[in-house]
């Protein structure tokens, strides 16, 4: 709370104003600020406003009431150099350049500090290698654009941004096409930055689990347009998280933080083992086809891992009869196969 | 676009190995042009001459008169040409985008065949069968004003409309609608002026005197000045328009800049050369693949040789040396450029291959 924010608003409405002085509000009141060193995850289901959001928080499109500020400036007044050197953005859409190097898209991110004809010093080239190497793409600088990987070439776009030296970074959508583990490094990256550097990161994104872990922040904005922020274990604990995004059949798993695919319950289990990662996995597996952990009750099946040296097994008992089985797989058959009473 | 150092700028090294490279290519393709043609001139006539000596009075006036604004015609208008095309491609993002995108071509041929038309109904379509020689002040004039015309078009609707794309089709259309009224003006005129037309468009360089080579020099400088001025926000654009804007370009004025260069390039080749295609249109592409970048502070001057290059070869093989043929410079661009520059493109680098703004 020291600090004071490097973007706030108050009492913001953002929306459409089209030529014939209709006004279409997409969302109002927004009371948001946003520290240094804080990363941001915007969160919200499509056409929830997220877009109208970013736009109007850099100034792309004006507020219908109230002001962003910047740097304790109104996002109106900066010159377009100006907020160029403050504020720097990673655009959802891809960018199709051929004959471009990594180095050569990064040193476009100096254009507001070099001349007229775009020249690069040596500390331009030096930041330049620099942005690079902070999202570990050093070794990409002399590969072109066009035949990077999606996850490469997103490092990249980062370290274009980053060699804009903004005290703030938004990014939208900056996961959208990238596998798992690239969604994670892409966050761990943006994280990094924020610490290191002490930039704010505001990024959208529809990737709830990675936001609720990443996030210092999150801005919520759900179908009607209402915008709740706050740190996402307060948003899960409150219930505010999982009503905000839940929809028929899809449940907000509070415990676990994440959704869980919905099953028919077929019985329930019971699971004695030592605390492992094959406990774990096991009962992932038989949440997967059904059971529900028997909480103390009978339960319809009772699985005992035991585990000699390195190989797990697994014992399934039920209706008094033992079977035993070497992976998780030969379980899950065996289970399949029973027909139980209760269903 | 970063010199020198680190490893690399390999496409700066490579353009300053090419730079004097390409200037000898372009100073021997100039001397051959003025050799060359239907009377060969020889190189030591040629020295002679430039030395202020006398030859054979023939050679004199065809060197004087004839082949030197010929050359340097073709000069201007070869990089001028592809500069424009260098702009398009790069303002519409488009690799098919070419000089005439805007239907600056289209408005310069509307100008000259309504000028045809009223000359043949007002019965002074003997004039200009007379003096109608390709680049007579008045059909230059007619262009010129043609592609005024369609600039103001195109420049008020831009002004209202955001998207690129939109003035990509409405300049198309705008050609469309010109291409139109061309056909039915056309049909008015008499057989001289249609010839004459027709000639305009095979293109040639070889129309302009000494008394309008300053002009078309002195306007299309301005041109290469203006670019060479933009290459910065040019590279930036390769991002796309957004990216630039957020980087702080002024997108507008831009806009506004590249598409009144591009206009008064291409339009004032047209005026004085006719709408010479193909060049504007595969002399980027080009660049871009022999240079291995698309950065504009390479590209720009590179455009300009090789489209001077280009040009003057072209310029060579439509006057077919040692004899009297002379063909359509189109004709010449298309047939011989177009081959090279599918080698150039399907052949592939290890950068990769294919058609890439």
């Amino acid at each position: 709370m020291s600090a004071a924010p490097l973007l706030r608003c108050t009492n913001l409405t953002i929306g459409y104003r089209n030529q014939k002085a209709a006004i279409k509000v997409v969302s109002k009141d927004l009371n948001l600020h946003l520290k240094r060193g804080e990363l941001v995850c915007l969160i919200g289901p499509n056409g929830s406003g997220k877009s109208t959001l970013i736009r109007t928080l850099t100034g792309i499109q004006p507020p219908l009431c109230g002001e962003v500020f910047l740097c304790n400036r109104g996002i109106g007044e900066f010159t377009p150099s100006d907020k160029a050197k403050t504020l720097s953005v990673v655009l959802t859409s891809q960018v199709q350049a051929g004959y471009m190097t990594a180095f050569d898209i990064v040193a476009l991110g100096r254009f507001p500090y070099t001349n007229w004809a775009g020249k690069l010093t040596e500390s331009d080239k030096n930041i330049v290698l620099s942005a690079l190497a902070s999202v570990g793409a050093g070794d990409l600088a002399d590969r072109f654009i066009h035949e990077m990987s999606d996850g490469e070439r997103q490092k990249v776009m980062i370290a274009r941004a980053l060699a804009q030296e903004p005290d703030m970074l938004v990014l939208d959508e900056p996961t959208a096409f990238l596998d798992l583990p690239h969604k994670i490094e892409t966050m761990r990256i943006l994280r990094m930055v924020a610490q290191k550097t002490d930039k704010s990161v505001l990024l959208s994104t529809h990737d709830l689990n990675l936001a609720i872990r990443c996030a210092d922040q999150l801005w919520i904005i759900d179908r009607s347009g209402t915008m709740i922020s706050g740190t996402p274990e307060d948003l899960v604990l409150s219930g505010v998280f999982g009503s905000a995004f839940e929809i028929d059949g899809v449940h907000f798993d509070a415990s676990r933080g994440e959704f869980t695919i919905p099953v028919d319950k077929r019985g329930t289990f019971s699971l004695s083992a030592q605390d492992s990662i094959e406990r774990i996995w096991t009962s992932y597996a038989l949440e997967r086809i059904g059971f529900v952990p028997a909480d103390g009750a009978v339960p319809d099946i009772t699985v005992t891992i035991q585990k000699d040296g390195s190989k797990p097994a697994w014992t399934l008992s039920h209706a008094g009869e033992e079977q035993t089985c070497e992976s998780i797989r030969n379980l899950v058959e065996i289970i399949s196969r029973t027909n139980f009473q209760g269903r | 676009m970063n010199p020198d150092g680190d490893g690399r700028g390999n496409g700066l090294k490579r353009f300053a190995f090419a730079l004097p490279l390409m200037s000898g290519i372009l100073a021997a393709a100039f001397i051959l042009d003025l050799m060359l043609g239907s009377v060969n001139i020889p190189p030591d006539a040629i020295l002679t001459i430039v030395a202020g000596g006398q030859v054979k009075v023939t050679w004199m006036n065809i060197f004087w008169y004839w082949r030197l604004p010929k050359a340097i015609t073709a000069v201007f208008a070869g990089g001028a040409l592809a500069l424009s095309g260098l702009l398009m491609q790069t303002f519409f993002r488009n690799p098919l985008a070419d000089p005439y995108i805007l239907g600056i071509s289209s408005g310069a041929s509307l100008g000259v065949a309504f000028v045809m038309m009223s000359a043949g109904i007002c019965g002074a379509g003997a004039l200009f069968a007379s003096v109608g020689l390709i680049g007579d002040m008045s059909i230059s004039a007619a262009a010129i004003f043609g592609a005024f015309a369609i600039l103001l078009l195109i420049l008020l609707i831009s002004s209202k409309i955001q998207s690129n794309i939109t003035i990509l089709i409405l300049g198309i259309m705008v050609s469309y609608i010109s291409g139109a009224l061309v056909t039915i003006l056309l049909q008015f005129t008499d057989e001289t002026s249609m010839h004459t037309y027709a000639l305009w468009t095979f293109g040639s360089f070889s129309g302009v005197t000494w008394a309008h080579l300053p002009i078309m020099a002195v306007l299309l400088v301005v041109g290469f000045v203006l670019t060479f001025c933009m290459v910065k926000s040019l590279n930036a654009l390769l991002l796309g328009e957004q990216y630039a804007e957020s980087m702080g370009m002024n997108y507008h004025r831009i806009r506004f800049a590249i598409i009144v260069t591009t206009a008064l390039m291409a339009g004032v080749v047209t005026a004085f050369c006719g709408p010479i295609g193909f060049l504007g249109i595969a002399v980027p592409h080009f660049c871009r693949a022999c240079f291995v970048t698309a950065d504009h502070r390479i590209l720009v001057p590179g455009c300009i040789l090789v489209g001077a290059i280009i040009a003057l070869v072209t310029d060579i093989i439509s006057n077919v040396p040692g004899t009297d043929i002379v063909l359509p410079v189109n004709a010449i661009t298309a047939l011989f450029g177009a081959p090279v520059v599918i080698w150039v493109i399907v052949r592939g680098t290890r950068f990769g291959r294919g058609v890439t703004t």
